[in-house]
């Protein structure tokens, strides 16, 4: 065999290892992508709670007092650039009040390699618990809403709870009870889900994590 | 929004390095890289340490788990978490690698099952740095099946890069196989036809407005200039344009086989491939931290 051939061969065997690797790159990805997808598709129709308890927003009736933001950081302590409930408002008059939405598909709770989300299945309250939270940032990148946040003082991730203590024992969450308007309202998604969703002004897409809260825009 | 910044972006670049070092020296001893290789050993042995130090860098990012350290253990608990699967893979990697550099080390055959398991292993890790970002739905510019496969390309050549390197400042007798430059040039063309499909999956849309505006942060706006000089030119361009020649030059010398002649290129081309492995680390790193940089999420958190 010449030199030059055994080159030339190579650079063809080049080529061909090229396509080959790309090829195998992408099919290789694939089925992770096609099984992520059926793993959603399952969760979605399998993996849903018992019940499933969320937020409702009434913008028409808010008067943008934030008692609920005020409430629940008397109550819970956190530091004030880690909110657990915020009021969102823009220059046109709209507002938006909202915690972490307790989603059907917490994509937090997926992602946290110590398990530190748990979602209960009697009324699928998403809870988080710091003691376990090695603080790795990979769920504030998941969630969507923005509702995990580090504090900083303990290096640990804390979030709305739904005061699912007070919940436990007979009363409501503090945000809803402190407001003056009944413009947060809490209820079975069952029931809310009929009267809106939180698809609005530029919110992601429900289709991620199906959250539990909608919101009923002011007329 | 998150935290995640240089420790991050290097721990993903070190994941890559160290698994494609290891995929080198497994070519190599393979026979994919030319009959006469001195790229067999240096891969092996530097492999697991690399791994090993980016996840120990990873720690120092961490919140609590830097404070009460034994937390950490727990990172192997959640099966549907792509960081839980990554700990596993690179505990193992980590494992396996460091057992086949022992037999390396010791001028010993190692079973070929080891060698093998090693293998899948770092091409599980190379992958998992992609599948790590690509799955967070909440970052559209991260949420794409291209992602890891850029990775896995830019963790292949970079590996090859670093192992020839080392080669050439520890190994006793040097070889400059053409085969080694040819398929450097076919990883570097890949990684840039990847990386042109990455951002033509953003741009055709399918993965909303705000993935455009994270690329546009690359191409055109605020990153711009680490993008095209540091990734594109010196990363990218240059190393491909030096394989191309080369790969040209030796055919060259192949057919006039003047001794002389081709043992004065080799002893210029040898300077010139140490740059252009330099290079194509730098151009590796300069794409992790970009990646990790553009990232924006899905929402901004205001209303519009
Ligand atoms: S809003 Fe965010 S933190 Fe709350 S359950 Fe949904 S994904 Fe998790
Ligand atoms: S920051 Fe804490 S809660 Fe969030 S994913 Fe990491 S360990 Fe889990």
């Amino acid at each position: 065999m010449s030199p030059n051939k055994r080159v030339a061969l190579s650079r063809r065997n080049l080529i061909k290892g090229g396509l080959l690797l790309g090829t195998v790159a992408a099919i290789g990805i694939m089925p992770i992508k096609v099984l992520k997808a059926e793993e959603t598709v399952k969760e979605n129709t399998t993996a849903k709670t018992k019940k499933q308890i969320g937020f409702s927003y009434d913008e028409g009736k808010c008067i943008k007092c934030e008692s609920c933001v005020r409430i629940c950081q008397e109550t819970y302590q956190w530091e004030s650039d880690t909110p657990w409930r915020r009021l969102l408002k823009n220059d046109k008059g709209n507002a938006l009040s909202m915690s972490c939405n307790h989603c059907a598909d917490p994509a937090c709770a997926k992602v946290c390699p110590v398990k530190a989300y748990s979602k209960r299945d009697s009324d699928g309250i998403v809870i988080h618990d710091a003691s376990k939270c090695v603080g790795c940032g990979y769920c504030l990148y998941a969630c969507p809403y923005h509702a995990p946040h580090i504090q900083k003082k303990t290096g640990a991730v804390s979030k709305c709870h739904f005061c699912y203590n007070l919940q436990d024992t007979g009363s409501g969450p503090r945000c809803v009870g402190v407001c003056p308007t009944k413009a947060l309202t809490m209820g079975d998604m069952k029931e809310l889900s009929q009267k809106g969703n939180l698809d609005y002004k530029g919110l992601p897409s429900s289709k991620i994590t199906n959250p539990s809260m909608i919101i009923i825009p002011k007329a | 929004m998150g935290h995640w910044g240089w420790l991050i972006a290097i721990y993903l670049f070190l994941g890559g390095l160290g698994a494609g070092a290891y995929l080198a020296s497994f070519a190599a001893e393979k026979g994919l890289l030319g009959k006469k290789t001195n790229l067999d050993r240096v891969g092996y042995v530097v492999s697991a340490p690399i791994v090993a130090f980016g996840a120990f860098l990873l720690i120092f990012d961490l919140g609590q788990g830097l404070k009460k350290p034994w937390l950490i253990i727990n990172m192997f608990l959640n099966f549907s978490s792509v960081m839980t699967w990554g700990i596993y893979i690179l505990s193992a990697f980590i494992c396996v690698a460091f057992i086949k550099a022992f037999f390396v080390w010791k001028k010993r055959q190692a079973p070929a099952v080891i060698s093998y398991l090693g293998a899948i292993l770092a091409l599980a890790t190379a992958a998992y740095t992609g599948m790590l970002l690509a799955v967070v739905e909440g970052i559209p510019f991260w949420n794409s099946y291209l992602m890891p496969v850029v990775f896995v390309v830019s963790a292949l050549s970079t590996g090859l890069s670093l192992t020839s390197l080392i080669a050439h400042f520890f190994e006793k007798h040097q070889v400059h196989e053409v085969r080694v430059s040819q398929i450097h040039l076919g990883l570097v063309a890949t990684e840039i036809v990847a990386l042109a499909a990455f951002f033509a999956l953003i741009y055709s849309g399918s993965q909303g407005t705000i993935a455009k505006i994270s690329a546009n942060m690359l191409l055109t706006e605020s990153l711009s200039i680490p993008f095209w000089l540091l990734l594109i030119i010196i990363g990218l361009v240059g190393p491909l344009a030096f394989y191309l020649l080369q790969a040209r030059s030796n055919k060259k010398a192949l057919l006039t086989s003047n001794d002389q002649n081709s043992a004065l290129n080799s002893e210029r081309g040898g300077i010139v491939s140490l740059l252009c492995d330099g290079a194509v680390l730098v151009g590796g790193l300069t794409l992790r931290c970009l990646i990790i940089f553009a990232a924006l999420p899905v929402w901004n958190g205001i209303l519009s």
